[in-house]
């Protein structure tokens, strides 16, 4: 990867409604502007802005199909960033760090299921 | 969305590698040898074109991890094959790659496509497109592949014993149809 786009990503994901559209995209692959366009308060032009500055760093990449463009997310420049700062030992125990906070955190948010109620403290 | 049917999906992966397309192309191709960025197993077929059978085996050869088709060959810009899992009873999905000249490298990209969803094919297909894309190009780079490949080899050896008895090759003969 080259210096600059490496900026080019972190430029594109130093901003939260890019991060917001990724988000978007990533859950549902070959959406169309108009469906981004549907989770956000903020104008069409101004969707189509941060789509240009996350396609330049080639976070997302439109294909076109017919008269529509498809946007689909690509996890390649933020792969590159993780190799570029992990090695094998750190990635191992970072993801179990991370997987362990997952879990914790999932289980804070999580309602209690009715089929496995909480244990009681008292 | 769109076009796609709900029950399956599409993934694309794109990475631009410093090197020509024909270099990027015979790295891809290679048959026969181990390659560190398909998990570091060996690419089986009979003679590259559409319609001929393809498998990724172990570097032993004792196990097959992945079935498929050609579909397409098109030196030096395009190759698309089906793609099955042996250890899943998913359905095959489509993987193509295509290269692309741009200045100073070629564009490579990656598409997945009739990925099951809800599988655990999409789970890996999510995961390996990634780690192709971004190995090949470290591999084609420099000659050598990145930390994570060479930590997935390993990773290999260590699972190895475990890999369940279906993916041996006796039961995936190169003539096997998949389609």
């Amino acid at each position: 990867m080259k210096p600059d786009s490496m900026d080019l990503v972190f430029h594109a994901l130093a901003s939260r409604p890019r991060r917001k559209i990724l988000d978007v995209i990533r859950a549902s692959p070959g959406c169309c502007v108009g469906d981004v366009c549907r989770y956000f308060e903020i104008s069409r032009i101004a969707v189509i802005k941060h789509l240009r500055v996350l396609e330049q760093a080639q976070l997302i990449l439109l294909q076109k199909n017919g008269r529509r463009r498809d946007l689909y997310f690509n996890a390649v420049p933020i792969q590159l960033i993780y190799d570029r700062w992990t090695t094998e030992y750190s990635a191992f125990w970072a993801s179990k760090a991370t997987d362990l906070k997952f879990l914790v955190e999932a289980e804070i948010h999580k309602s209690p299921a009715p089929s496995a109620p909480r244990k009681r403290t008292t | 969305m769109n076009t796609t049917s709900p029950s399956t999906t599409k993934q694309v992966f794109r990475v631009i590698i410093q090197a020509p397309v024909e270099k990027v192309w015979a790295t891809l191709t290679q048959k026969d040898v181990v390659l560190p960025f398909f998990f570091n197993s060996v690419m089986k077929t009979t003679t590259l074109a559409a319609g001929a059978p393809i498998q990724m085996r172990t570097p032993n050869g004792k196990y097959v991890a992945v079935v498929g088709d050609v579909l397409e060959f098109d030196p030096p810009r395009r190759f698309s094959h089906t793609f099955k899992f042996t250890n899943l009873d998913d359905p095959a999905c489509v993987v193509t790659y295509e290269l692309k000249p741009i200045e100073g490298g070629t564009e490579f990209t990656l598409t997945s496509e009739r990925v099951p969803v809800g599988t655990k094919t999409e789970k890996y297909m999510a995961g390996g497109g990634k780690f192709i894309a971004n190995v090949l190009k470290a591999y084609v780079e420099t000659g050598r592949p990145s930390l994570m490949a060479r930590f997935v080899a390993l990773m290999n050896v260590l699972t190895g014993p475990f890999t369940p008895a279906k993916c041996r090759t006796e039961h995936w003969p190169l003539e096997k149809k998949v389609r």
